[in-house]
């Protein structure tokens, strides 16, 4: 009866202990003077999973972080929800500086498909963008199709055998294919992916006819001719060689435009020192020469913008976006399946 | 002959000081990953990518594969010792590994575990080494009807692991598929089930319910029967190994897991853990004593941990030759192959065969250092089973929940470890085994993609499910097991009654 108790006993102490432990870091928030910033490590909420583009990002400023911003940054990966976990997170921390996270077109598109917790484009600044990626179309590289033409042409013809991969309804990828099925006036029926491998693993094996997906996951295909890139969502051609090939669709006479981009975030009302010396910061390591070298390895460019250009840029994407998710009826979609 | 040229090659880089070092360093890691619940491949890889910049690129990406296939190896550890799964990959192994551990044949099972996953990860590696870009290829004709008819086919086969009752075990699985449900769809990108709570948006992590229901769940059931007095088993030195019947009763079962678990880990999804509880199933199946399953069967330990291992190198084949990672483990990997600038892909042999086959070469290397690091580990494992139970049982729970808070950095994870240890406790009590439960877990979200994108693939029909040859044949060959059940269950039961 004794060993009982004590195994009992012992066993609610090591588990009291470890919760206690746990909330004492969550309550226990330091208010720092914005003078002597940063005297602690900077917490970096990733809302991605370890792995994948935005992750690696996240990956290559925690090492360029102590040289620049004189305190190591601490990645923690808090993935779901498409991001929302993370940023109700990042919106609900002290804004000192200490808690910093990663963000991306998300933050403008999920306000616009019902109510989040925070209203993220007004509760989260950006500090610093470093790259954009603009969606592509890719085909197979087999298929007969030549240009978006040959492939408009088909889909008038053959109403519904054309089908679109994607990665999730209502990310940037599905408002592209979406925007380009109405701006050329034909049915392209969608098809959600869990992941970017595994939209062009199914197109690889033939299962989708085409999909509009980031410039990276398709890179080293497009290389070696097993997929062919057909149109690219930006306003300009990609500077990244293996794309200069690729037009653009406002080229091609349609006026799709589908960026996604990877930028630093902070909640809402930093001090102004704060908010300097992180975006000094951020600049400095965005726009030394060997953080560009790292990040052309993952296949991305870098695309500097400071935190005003970024808000603006939030601003202008909010603006655009809201229009194209009515007009596409992506927001109808998702509005009646969350009924 | 080129292969084995370029192999040969691959051999002499992968012995390089340097990277011979490199491959120690990985697999140590590996293991200690794989031993440590909740610490898994991916964050392990993600904390020591920063380490990694320095490095070359090929010892660098050697260590980090080190870590991969090495974690495959310890994660069996703690599924024996104290019922709590290192790595998903291991649930399974706790079904019979930790009865043998209880009745005092731990290091047979742990022996059969290591030397399972020796001969099962050098089969992997074989079929890596001579068939990657034709399997890589034939792996992409599974589009998503296929996905679906082979999880419809997997959760029937795989309900009945364990247990005695179809019924129950059916039940289970459902609720798994219930489960799995739960948070946020990424397909419609909408909340499900979560009523207005956050975290939940995530949904259940495996590890989590694994934990609670065998790690927690167990502490729970010694704390209510402490009165009558475990006996602490004695382990003799000739008790490390397994005895001579051991050893045939498990040989076959690492080859066959081997090959299962290679085949499964070319198809997208958690095929290192699909892969065990599909070799479990199998062994059971083929097993002259199906009865002893669940109690100790030392084919339950020998198949699962060879399939898991086997699926490892299997991962690597999309991953190495299309760039294309289906795993979470393999997702890192492909990051750290990019931050040191190599992309994997198509065209990946061609440019750097160097690093290609040195990191091949690296694996074979890495294999039989484990089984030689491993070997020994095991009388030390086992002398852990000594340890009072008033002293062994708040460790267990210690580590489960540190494990599980480590695996989101989530308080309410926590919880939920708990309460899925109580609620573990009592469905034994009522005689329903979990295992069914974390299958239906897993294979949910297949079943539900594979359906969703079949179906809009096909405009709707769900014939087309039928009429895909893939996707029908699959389905036919499930539909004629259960025919075949149905008949011989009818069979016997009509049979009883003559008897009567």
């Amino acid at each position: 009866m004794e060993k009982k108790f004590l195994t009992l006993l012992s066993l609610c102490l090591f588990i009291l202990s470890i919760m206690l432990g746990g909330c004492t870091t969550m309550e226990n928030k330091t208010v720092s003077t914005a003078k002597k910033y940063p005297e602690k490590p900077i917490t970096l909420i990733v809302p991605v999973g370890v792995g994948g583009g935005m992750d690696s990002v996240a990956r290559l400023l925690e090492k360029a972080a102590p040289a620049q911003l004189g305190q190591p940054l601490v990645i923690i990966n808090k993935p779901g929800g498409a991001g929302t976990i993370a940023w109700n997170d990042l919106a609900s921390a002290t804004p000192d500086g200490y808690t910093l996270g990663m963000s991306g077109v998300e933050v403008i598109l999920q306000t616009l498909y019902g109510p989040t917790k925070y209203h993220y484009p007004t509760a989260l600044q950006p500090l610093a963008q470093i790259s954009t990626l603009s969606m592509v179309m890719a085909i197979k590289g087999d298929q007969p199709w030549e240009t978006l033409e040959d492939l408009n042409q088909y889909a008038k013809q053959h109403p519904g055998q054309i089908k679109f991969g994607h990665v999730g309804v209502g990310s940037i990828s599905h408002v592209a294919g979406e925007t380009f099925a109405k701006s050329s006036n034909i049915h392209l029926e969608q098809v959600p992916f869990q992941s970017p491998a595994a939209a062009v693993a199914s197109l690889l094996g033939g299962h989708v006819q085409t999909i509009f997906i980031n410039p990276t996951s398709v890179k080293e295909h497009l290389k070696n001719g097993t997929i062919r890139t057909l149109a690219v969502a930006s306003e300009q051609r990609l500077t990244d060689p293996d794309f200069t090939n690729t037009p653009t669709f406002k080229e091609l006479g349609f006026d799709v435009i589908g960026s996604n981009w990877y930028e630093v975030s902070a909640p809402k009302d930093l001090p102004i020192e704060v908010t300097y010396k992180l975006s000094e910061g951020f600049k400095k390591i965005i726009n030394d020469p060997e953080f560009k070298k790292d990040i052309e390895k993952l296949g991305l460019q870098v695309t500097y913008l400071g935190p005003k250009e970024s808000q603006e840029k939030w601003l202008m994407a909010n603006q655009k976006l809201t229009k194209t998710v009515q007009e596409t009826g992506i927001l109808d979609t998702i509005k009646a399946q969350r009924k | 002959m080129d292969i084995l040229n370029m192999l040969l090659q691959g051999f002499a880089i992968s012995l390089i000081p340097t990277n011979l070092l490199a491959c120690i360093i990985g697999i140590l890691i590996g293991t200690l990953v794989g031993v440590l619940p909740g610490v898994d491949t991916v964050s392990a890889i993600a904390l020591l990518l920063p380490f990694s910049y320095g490095m070359a690129s090929t010892p660098a990406l050697i260590m980090f594969a080190g870590i991969y296939y090495g974690s495959k190896y310890g994660g069996s550890t703690t599924s024996i010792l104290i019922n709590v799964p290192g790595e998903p990959a291991s649930v399974v192994t706790c079904l019979d590994g930790y009865p043998m551990g209880q009745k005092g044949r731990a290091g047979a099972a742990l022996t059969v575990s290591a030397i399972g996953s020796f001969i099962a990860g050098t089969i992997g590696l074989i079929g890596l080494t001579l068939l990657a870009p034709p399997l890589a290829q034939a792996a992409l004709a599974f589009g998503p009807p296929e996905y679906f008819s082979f999880a419809l086919v997997g959760l029937i086969f795989l309900s009945k692991l364990t247990g005695t009752s179809a019924l129950k075990s059916a039940l289970m699985a459902s609720i798994g598929v219930m489960l799995s449900t739960i948070g946020l769809d990424s397909l419609s990108g909408i909340s499900r089930f979560t009523f207005g709570m956050d975290e939940l948006d995530r949904g259940f992590n495996l590890s989590i319910l694994a934990m609670g229901f065998f790690g927690i769940g167990e502490v729970i059931t010694t704390m209510t029967n402490v009165k009558s007095k475990p006996k602490i088993p004695s382990v003799k030195l000739q008790d490390l190994y397994p005895t001579k019947e051991e050893w045939q009763r498990s040989t076959v079962p690492m080859f066959r897991g081997g090959i299962v678990g290679f085949l499964v880990g070319l198809l997208p999804g958690p095929a290192s853990t699909l892969s065990s509880f599909i070799s479990y199933r199998l062994e059971k199946r083929c097993s002259n004593n199906p009865d002893e399953f669940g109690h100790g069967a030392i084919e339950g330990v020998a198949g699962p941990e060879a399939a898991n291992n086997s699926a490892i190198s299997a991962t690597m084949i999309p991953l190495l030759s299309l760039g294309l990672p289906f795993c979470g483990a393999t997702a890192i990997f492909l990051s750290a192959f990019m931050i040191h600038g190599i992309t994997p892909g198509p065209s990946l042999i061609v440019q750097h065969p160097e690093l290609f086959w040195g990191l091949i070469a690296s694996m074979y290397v890495g294999n039989v250092l484990l089984l030689i690091i491993n070997l020994p580990l095991i009388g030390i494992f086992v002398q852990m089973l000594k340890t009072p139970l008033n002293i062994l049982m708040p460790l267990v729970a210690v580590v489960t929940l540190t494990g599980a808070y480590y695996i989101n950095n989530s308080i309410f994870d926590l919880m939920w470890v708990i309460l899925f240890g109580f609620l573990g406790f009592l469905l034994q009590r009522v005689g329903f085994e979990p295992s069914p439960l974390l299958i239906g877990l897993v294979l949910g979200p297949e079943l539900e993609w594979g359906l969703t994108q079949g179906l809009i693939i096909s405009n709707g029909s769900i014939w087309s499910l039928i009429t895909r040859p893939l996707a029908g044949t699959i389905l036919a060959l499930g539909a004629i097991v259960v025919l075949y059940n149905i008949i011989c269950f009818t069979i016997n039961n009509s049979k009883k009654e003559t008897n009567y």
